[in-house]
């Protein structure tokens, strides 16, 4: 393994300036997992590594009683999300993605700002924080900005973030109620495996009634990155969720993914797994519906 | 560190058939057991190689200066350097250490380098090249076998052909005419990876005294002694060869991997100690695989489901070196009608040379592949008859006295009906009906059964023999040598576990030493179900031996009548007559040398029959004369609309003799069905054009713990006379059965049956639709 400098800035400045000053040389580190990896292997070949520990300070999960919005520093690790009861009751299309990240030892370090950093189709943890129309805080030294993550990725590897920026942190807006999702990562084991597919669905249904109110479809493998299909959530939206109105936004989503052969699934197998599980998860949507209003 | 006994007996001697602690665990856990990967040592400098990168092309120049000059490193070498015949393998000697003439597949070794740490290492191993002329490449068995093919060894009389076999009983398949009811199926599986946890390594040093030193994870340190010797122009006796624990091996350390490499590069480090370790992608690559199987099956019945004829044509991809090629054809070949009766039978096998990567030894060992083809047969068999698949298998099974399939007389402990009457008994299979009834919404469940038996040892020629060696030092400790590996079976607590009980001693009273071809005797490889059976039978006369006598030296210092007065206690001996004691440090002194050492031979009993299957197929192990057996039951679901298979429940019943340790017994059970449900459902060693594209873990999938259903692990105990303490080999024999059981349980559950393997989720909904629109048509 080629050798690196571990720098640890204080604050999220200085991170900046160190950055900028050894350009492509530098390269930022949460929990490692990803950058490890590749360092290890060749593929990447940093002089220098910025541990981004200290400059984030503490990481923070909590809800804005005012706002309702929930707040994921970027430094949270799976592990936190997966055993908060939180995310577990509000927003189990999280807890469903996070709890098969990996095993437990990548969760317990591995960062959910490295995995959207990291901008594989395939990161789990990106397909559920579209699907509740996550916000991402971008902190660029002159000041911060903010993308919807829809907008965040740009290719296999590639984010909006200029060289330097730094993801603090992610925001889920309120979710009109009654509302719930569900993730399917589906892969050919049970842990320590990358998706074949990755299908997230959250839908919002009116007080006391199956009609949808709003529906979000995030597919994870099916495009070079992460996704929604839009033609399935606009079919959802006003009408009833039935098993065939699912089965209905399933077709669609399936036409509108882009997925490809590879040695691990081939792609009429991926789309037809589209089409599967839109509609279970959108099933399960429905009983997690139901549950919470009993 | 003291290790607690088990054996409702503390701190006395460990009892036969319980579960006394393994003597590895702790130290294997707390992370201190040395592994050969472990050895570093003072001034230790770093090997490694350049890979060829492409299948089958003449070597032509190798450009070695630019990596030669790169700073750190100490030698490039190329064949030019290798003094001996620069050729390995087990019968034929056909792969190269470092490749001259051709390179026949990616993983051939070029060139190797030596450097004083692994990033040089690493830098100038990408800077050595070599000029190639490109030759086409042959990369499926079969059409290596057609005209005009590419040859991968000019000189093999017999072309791509490594070996053949062909075996006719009775009226052979023109008894098929006989027959009521004739099921016909052809089957593919797939190429296994080892995919152990400790990749190939080792560490290596000329000594002192000009001898070379190699500590390697190795199943055949013996072997592997002549092989480094020969290939590297040595004298047999200025090799050493020492084999700690290794991580893991399966099959895959069955021979040399980093051995003669490593040799090499010791000779060449001005007397630096040198390591190499393979990392995963390296081992892919490199590694040996279970050989990917072609297999074309037709059987026959009468009407009451009674066998009568059998055709088999198998074709083993072994890629371009024999390694051990040839045997597992003719394992293949002995077990391709599983344990029935069959009176006509009509066999042929070819194991075939091609650019992919190296088939070599797999637990199970050709096995696996026949039994998946003809378990599934028996079963069509009996669909096609209405019959129950249990009692289809009842009818035909071998009992002791009975001859197999090949025509070979079963005279040792035969249970398998025992074991099908035992899973006929078992709440799994008795509740199936309801349990398959309980499936829920697009689910469907099934259960299938499968028959197996795997044999023990070498066959009728290469003796299997074993030379145990137990000694009493002068300060009254035992020494048990243990002559054949442990690679994580178990046998080395069992060789304590067996001396100890008689020698009356504690396990932590005594000290193994673990193979090493300076201080333990040729017992062989660790393989072929053999380990305890052959070693186990040695080394109880050895320890017999010894015990005869201490306990007559005892005699005569406690002025006793006859030894028979005498009996061992721990650490000790005791005079049943006069109450007293001596302890074992006392009589080690009235004992020499050559007394306080006891070796013992013993040789496995081999097959009187001469059964001609082809020339050389005798040689290869054809027949063997001791079978373990086993009965099967896999309850699985069904996802309807995703193809994916989930196995609830296994049972595995077996007759393997004695359980002389229960936990080492089931851990082999649980080990094998799990590889084996990785070999039905998802291990595939994919390659295209001689390129391995399944580089790593990320594209190669084994099954982990979460995949894995409960084991219900459950032994016939039945007495085999020959083995020690009563016991057969069961380190192989459940590998067989998962993917017939498994695929027979898909069959029951939803009609189909997949006959290319492993049975992907693409695969059996591919299968599923293809069955909904025939019925539609
Ligand atoms: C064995 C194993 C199994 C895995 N399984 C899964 C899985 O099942 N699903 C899955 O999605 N992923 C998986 N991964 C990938 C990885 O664990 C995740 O993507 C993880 O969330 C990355 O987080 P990290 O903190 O380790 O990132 P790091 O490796 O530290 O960083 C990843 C990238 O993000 C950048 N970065 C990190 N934080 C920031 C920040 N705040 N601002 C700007 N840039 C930043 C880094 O520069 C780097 O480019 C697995 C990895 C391994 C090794």
């Amino acid at each position: 393994m080629r050798k690196f400098a571990y720098l640890v800035p204080k604050t999220l400045d200085q991170a900046v300036s160190l950055h900028q000053s050894h350009g492509n040389r530098a390269m930022y580190v949460a929990g490692g997992t990803d950058v490890m990896v590749k360092v290890k292997s060749g593929k990447i070949t940093p002089d220098y590594l910025i541990s981004l520990k200290h400059a984030l300070g503490s990481p923070q999960l909590r809800v804005n009683s005012d706002t309702g919005e929930l707040h994921i520093g970027s430094l949270v690790t799976h592990r936190t999300l997966e055993t908060s009861s939180t995310i577990k009751r509000h927003y189990p299309i999280l807890h469903d993605a996070v709890q098969h990240i990996g095993s437990v030892q990548i969760r317990n370090v591995a960062t959910i700002g490295g995995n959207l950093v990291n901008a594989v189709p395939s990161a789990d943890g990106a397909i559920p924080l579209i699907a509740l129309d996550a916000v991402a805080k971008v902190y660029a030294g002159t000041g911060e900005r903010t993308v919807d993550l829809i907008h965040f990725f740009e290719g296999p590897g590639q984010t909006v973030l200029a060289p330097g920026e730094i993801l603090t942190e992610i925001v889920v807006p309120k979710q009109p109620a009654p509302s719930a999702g569900a993730y399917q990562k589906y892969g050919r084991r049970e842990a320590m495996e990358l998706p074949l597919i990755g299908v997230g669905v959250q839908l919002s249904l009116e007080q006391g009634s199956n009609r949808c109110t709003k529906a979000r479809i995030a597919l994870g493998v099916a495009a070079p990155t992460p996704m929604r299909s839009l033609a399935a959530e606009h079919y959802l939206v006003g009408k009833e969720i039935t098993e065939e109105t699912l089965g209905e936004a399933g077709k669609l989503a399936a036409d509108e993914s882009r997925v490809r052969d590879s040695v691990r699934g081939l792609a009429w197998y991926r789309r037809e797994m589209v089409e599967v599980f839109v509609k279970r998860m959108g099933m399960k949507c429905l009983e997690r519906i139901k549950e919470m209003g009993a | 560190m003291t290790l607690p006994i088990n054996n409702g007996n503390e701190g006395g001697p460990p009892g036969i058939g319980v579960s006394i602690p393994r003597a590895d665990a702790y130290m294997k856990v707390s992370g201190r057991e040395k592994y050969a990967s472990d050895y570093y040592g003072e001034d230790l400098v770093w090997c490694g190689v350049k890979r060829a990168g492409v299948p089958h092309v003449v070597i032509g120049e190798i450009h070695t200066r630019a990596a030669s000059e790169t700073p750190g490193v100490l030698a490039v070498l190329t064949h030019s350097d290798v003094r001996g015949t620069n050729r390995q393998g087990v019968l034929q000697k056909d792969q190269p250490v470092l490749a001259d003439d051709k390179a026949r597949h990616c993983g051939d070794a070029v060139a190797l380098v030596i450097a004083e740490d692994r990033h040089s290492l690493n830098k100038a191993l990408d800077l050595v090249s070599f000029d190639y002329e490109l030759l086409p490449g042959v990369f499926d068995a079969e059409e290596a076998l057609e005209e005009g093919a590419p040859i991968l060894h000019e000189n093999h009389p017999q072309g791509n052909l490594l070996l053949s076999g062909e075996y006719r009983t009775g009226a052979g398949a023109s008894a098929m005419a006989e027959c009521d009811v004739v099921v016909e199926g052809s089957f593919r599986t797939p190429r296994q990876e080892h995919a152990y946890l400790e990749t190939e390594a080792g560490w290596a040093q000329v000594q002192d005294d000009g001898r070379l030193f190699i500590v390697c994870s190795t199943q055949t340190p013996f072997r592997d002694r002549s092989e480094v010797a020969e290939a590297l122009g040595l004298d047999l006796h200025d090799v050493r060869i020492k084999a700690p624990y290794p991580g893991g091996a399966f099959g895959g350390k069955d021979g040399v991997t980093v051995q003669t490499l490593l040799g090499l590069a010791a000779l060449n480090s001005g007397g630096r100690p040198v390591r190499m370790q393979w990392d995963r992608e390296e081992s892919f690559l490199a590694g040996t695989k279970r050989h990917p199987a072609r297999l074309y099956y037709r059987l026959g019945a009468k009407r009451d489901g009674t066998l009568h004829c059998l055709d088999v044509h198998m074709v083993l991809d072994t890629g371009p070196y024999d390694h051990l090629g040839g045997v597992v054809l003719a394992l293949g070949l002995e077990h391709a009608g599983g344990a029935y009766r069959v009176p006509h039978v009509n066999l042929k096998g070819k194991c075939v040379y091609t650019n992919n990567p190296v088939g070599g030894a797999f637990r199970g060992f050709g096995v696996p592949q026949v039994t998946a083809a003809i378990e599934q047969m028996i079963d069509m068999t009996a669909e096609k008859l209405q019959m129950d698949p249990l009692e289809t298998r009842l009818r035909n099974a071998v009992r002791r006295g009975d001859k197999n399939s090949i025509g070979k007389t079963l005279v040792n402990s035969t249970g398998l009906r025992e074991c099908l009457k035992a899973l006929g008994e078992h709440p799994l299979w008795k509740s199936r009906a309801e349990w398959k009834a309980g499936a829920g919404a697009f689910k469907r469940r099934g259960a299938g059964v499968a028959a197996l038996t795997h044999a023990s040892g070498y066959g009728p020629v290469v003796p299997d023999v074993a030379n145990a060696k137990v000694e009493l030092t002068r300060e009254g400790k035992f020494l048990i040598y243990s002559g054949v590996v442990d690679m994580g079976q178990g046998n080395a607590t069992t060789n304590l576990q067996i001396a100890g009980s008689i020698l009356c001693q504690p396990t932590d009273g005594m000290e193994l030493v673990l193979p090493d071809t300076d201080r333990t005797l040729p017992s062989g490889s660790a393989s072929a179900s053999r380990c305890t059976y052959t070693f186990g039978n040695a080394l109880i006369g050895a320890a017999e031996n010894l015990k005869t006598r201490i306990l007559q030296r005892a005699a005569d210092l406690l002025m006793a009548r006859s030894r028979d007065e005498i009996v061992l206690i721990p650490g000790g001996v005791r005079h049943l007559v006069s109450g007293k004691d001596l302890p074992l440090s006392v009589i080690a002194g009235f004992m020499d040398e050559a007394e306080r050492i006891s070796v013992h031979h013993f040789k496995a009993p081999t097959a009187p029959e001469n059964f001609d299957a082809g020339p050389g197929i005798r040689m290869h192990g054809f027949p063997h004369t001791l079978f373990s057996y086993a009965a099967h039951l896999a309850l699985v679901e069904v996802d309807e609309l995703t193809g994916e298979i989930t196995v609830c429940r296994y049972v595995a019943i077996s007759d393997c003799g004695t359980v002389v340790n229960p936990q080492i017994y089931e851990q082999q059970i649980q080990g094998a069905v799990a590889q084996g449900i990785g070999f039905a459902l998802c291990e595939d060693l994919v390659s295209t054009q001689g390129l391995i594209l399944t580089q790593d873990f990320a594209g190669y999938v084994i099954p982990t713990a979460a995949d894995v259903p409960e084991i219900d692990s459950v032994p016939v105990e039945i007495f085999e006379p020959s083995g020690p303490f009563g016991l057969k080999g069961v380190g192989e024999i459940a590998m067989n059965g998962p993917l017939p059981a498994i695929s027979n349980a898909v069959a029951d559950a939803c009609g189909v049956r997949i006959f290319e393997y492993p049975m992907t989720p693409e695969r059996v909904l591919a299968a599923i639709r293809d069955a909904c629109k025939r019925i539609s048509e």
